[in-house]
């Protein structure tokens, strides 16, 4: 319906702010000082919304963001054991050299953890190229004195190796390939991984006694984060999705996402700036080769990124929107077994009118007649005490045979 | 092979419930479309015994079928409703002629009584599209003397607004969006949507099916910018999966907001009373620049329209003091 000049939905509310601008693609400049601290530069960092600035500038500006996200919530206890997520990303060596230098600082101003990295392998579930390893050491002695490790998407936590030690597995007989395969539509299967690659980390994590992870989402990542989340029915825990911290992992394992204020552009600054390689192209994560249209999650990072090159507030609106919200808790309510989020399928009218409209599809025109109770029905089908929530039931539905877990 | 109903009703389906993804025949898809806005209206107590409800009407396909079914759903279920169409005249030349006649149509066909308010006899005004039609709703609402205004909002207008404000970040509004009842505090008539959970392609393939009359021309003011754009990635989203937009509702209702996120207070006009988050309200502010001649006035920002009244203040006031010299001669 025609629902322009309404109100209650605010049309315009916004619009006239929302000038159409074009992102500057200059990234370094010719020869010139620097506005900060007014030394003559070769090379000048000119971001959005900020002055040009000589290399140490923009360096302190980026790390202090990194820093800020961390200081500010007291997350990180003192000397916390934390293992640092590493996917090969531009994002994920940008958080390893933010997290290095952070530590060889001075004693005032280090940074005090004690930290692990581990590479995440999924070659094998995406079916691309394996690791370059001879990069993968070559972080290693660069990013010394770390510890490196490496794990197999799919494979038991128990066979994480020592980069020195690691070899690439050659059987391709991995369990979550096989329950990949059996999941009809990508969106599920993208929800699917998502979710065992968090519990594979997490069991990694504990193996490795370490109590906080390091997650190099940033703000782009997150803001299409929150709208996969919505759109694939998780608002209840889509906050924990974005925040800073999330604790939904098992054992007391906390996920902090220090990278969360940081944009695209700075970390493609940072990347230059610091002359690092990353091992992967952003946007090789697993289905995206099957296209925009083929999964909800491939659809909303292109609407967002489509959005955001017309509308440059796009990705922080939305992100400051996940600043806001709040996940659901309930410490009475238990916890889906699946995605460990506060479950809440009992007390919703809209799911109630999913089962509702399944059983009148089914009773047809003689819904009238049977003098069956349909909404008990679909009250009963609501209350399946499966311990899952509405999103995982989606993904479990699509599993013909054989359990989420 | 032709499918079979899947209500086992024996008769061939005809379609295929986008919500659900049955296939059912015409009748059994009657049936169900009917009873599930029943239950909405039965299990949320959308209306009371002896109220009067007005419907807002447009002549569209929403408004509608939502006329036909409450009339329908009253006379089976007993209700005890009294019906009124309510209608709007913004006078958007050739867009609402031609849906004022439907809404006329409609009036005959479900033999209830019309009440077209133009905006001329709400605000002195003719104008195209300048005025919020909600806002006029709730005035001429407040005309008829009704209990409650049925609007047509479908479940695809709902999970539209959850997602347009959470690119907008007015969480003001998502707050509110996906409730099924707005309004209804002192002085403000309650606003229902009885169409909640209904999808926008089963309206039509109600409305097709049931051959009803409706006026199909899209608004001549739409699609807005930023709407638009929620608009064309929800109905991506829909392809591929149906199910997305009853998600995106119930994600919109289960977002729960920090406490240190500021509420808005819901507050009167100073002006006409009307309830207003603005001071004064949105309405007033655009009388006000009709009236003096400052079409651009509540359009943009605010500051923007203080420093027009200002300058024109000034000018005013430059004249006057032109006329006081004058007259001292």
């Amino acid at each position: 319906m025609c629902s322009i000049g309404e109100d209650d939905f605010g049309d315009d509310g916004a619009a006239h702010a929302m000038a159409v601008e074009s992102l500057p693609l200059g990234i370094v400049l010719s020869p010139g000082n620097c506005s900060k601290c007014d030394v003559n530069s070769d090379e000048l960092y000119k971001l959005n919304f900020r002055t040009a600035e000589c290399r140490e500038c923009f360096l302190a500006y980026a790390r202090h963001k990194f820093r800020a996200a961390l200081g500010a919530a007291k997350i990180l206890p003192r000397n916390a054991e934390v293992l640092l997520v590493l996917d090969g990303s531009a994002e994920s060596l940008v958080l390893l050299d933010m997290l290095h230098f952070a530590q060889t600082q001075n004693t005032f101003k280090r940074l005090h953890c004690n930290a692990r990295v581990v590479y995440v392998e999924e070659q094998q579930v995406q079916g691309r190229d394996p690791v370059h390893l001879e990069a993968l050491q070559n972080l290693s002695t660069q990013y010394a004195p770390f510890d490196f490790y490496v794990i197999e998407l799919g494979a038991l936590p128990s066979s994480m190796q020592r980069i020195k030690d690691y070899s690439p597995s050659l059987n391709a007989n991995n369990e979550l390939i096989h329950k990949l395969q059996k999941l009809r539509s990508l969106t599920a299967r993208q929800d699917y991984l998502q979710q065992q690659r968090k519990n594979l980390i997490c069991s990694v994590a504990q193996c490795l006694r370490c109590t906080h992870v390091f997650e190099s989402n940033i703000s782009v990542d997150l803001a299409t984060q929150l709208l996969t989340a919505i759109a694939l029915g998780r608002g209840g825990s889509a906050a924990l999705d974005v925040a800073l911290l999330d604790d939904r992992l098992s054992g007391d394992v906390k996920l902090l996402r220090p990278l969360k204020d940081l944009n695209e552009q700075e970390i493609q600054f940072y990347i230059h700036a610091q002359r690092l390689k990353p091992l992967f192209q952003k946007g090789s994560r697993y289905g995206r080769e099957h296209g925009q249209t083929a999964s909800l999650q491939n659809l909303t990072s292109a609407f967002v990124a489509n959005l955001q090159q017309n509308y440059a507030s796009t990705v922080s609106t939305v992100f400051r929107t996940g600043d806001k919200i709040a996940a659901n808790s309930n410490p009475e309510q238990s916890s889906c077994v699946h995605c460990r989020s506060t479950l809440d399928t009992e007390l919703s009218d809209t799911l109630l009118a999913i089962e509702y409209s399944r059983s009148v599809s089914e009773a047809g025109v003689s819904l009238y007649k049977s003098g069956q109770d349909l909404e008990d029905l679909a009250k009963k089908r609501l209350e399946n005490k499966d311990g899952l929530c509405h999103a995982c039931r989606a993904i479990q539905a699509e599993l013909d045979s054989g359990n989420l877990l | 092979m032709p499918i079979i109903c899947k209500s086992q009703c024996g008769n061939r389906a005809a379609l295929k419930r986008p919500k659900t993804g049955d296939a059912l025949c015409k009748e059994c898809f009657f049936a169900a479309f009917e009873a599930e806005i029943h239950h909405t209206i039965s299990s949320s107590n959308l209306f009371r015994r002896g109220e009067k409800v007005a419907v807002a009407a447009s002549g569209g396909k929403d408004s509608t079928v939502l006329a036909h079914v409450l009339k329908l759903l009253n006379e089976r279920h007993n209700y005890g409703l009294e019906l009124v169409l309510l209608s709007i005249d913004e006078g958007i030349t050739g867009y609402r002629d031609d849906s004022l006649e439907t809404v006329k149509q409609n009036r005959d066909d479900y033999q209830m009584p019309l009440k077209i308010l133009s905006y001329e006899e709400l605000y002195g005004w003719t104008m195209d599209r300048i005025l919020p039609r909600s806002d006029a709703l709730d005035r001429g609402a407040k005309l008829l003397g009704v209990d409650s205004i049925a609007t047509g909002h479908n479940a695809d207008d709902i999970a539209e607004t959850v997602l347009m404000n959470v690119l907008r970040g007015d969480t003001a509004r998502l707050r509110r969006c996906t409730s099924i009842r707005t309004g209804g505090g002192e002085d403000t008539i309650p606003r229902v949507k009885p169409l909640k959970y209904s999808y926008e392609k089963e309206i039509v393939m109600y409305a097709h099916y049931k051959k009803l009359v409706y006026f199909s021309t899209e608004c001549v003011f739409a699609p807005n910018a930023y709407r638009g754009h929620a608009r064309a990635f929800l109905k991506d989203l829909e392809k591929v999966r149906p199910s997305v937009i009853m998600d995106i509702i119930y994600s919109g209702e289960q977002l729960r907001f920090k406490d240190t996120v500021k509420k808005p207070e819901r507050g009167t006009c100073t002006r006409c009373g009307f309830v207003s988050s603005q001071q004064p309200c949105k309405a007033c502010v655009l009388l006000e620049g009709l009236n003096r001649g400052l079409p651009k006035l509540g359009i943009g920002k605010k500051s923007k329209g203080e420093r027009m009244i200002a300058k024109q203040n000034q000018e005013l006031a430059l004249r006057e003091r032109a006329n006081l010299v004058k007259n001292d001669f």
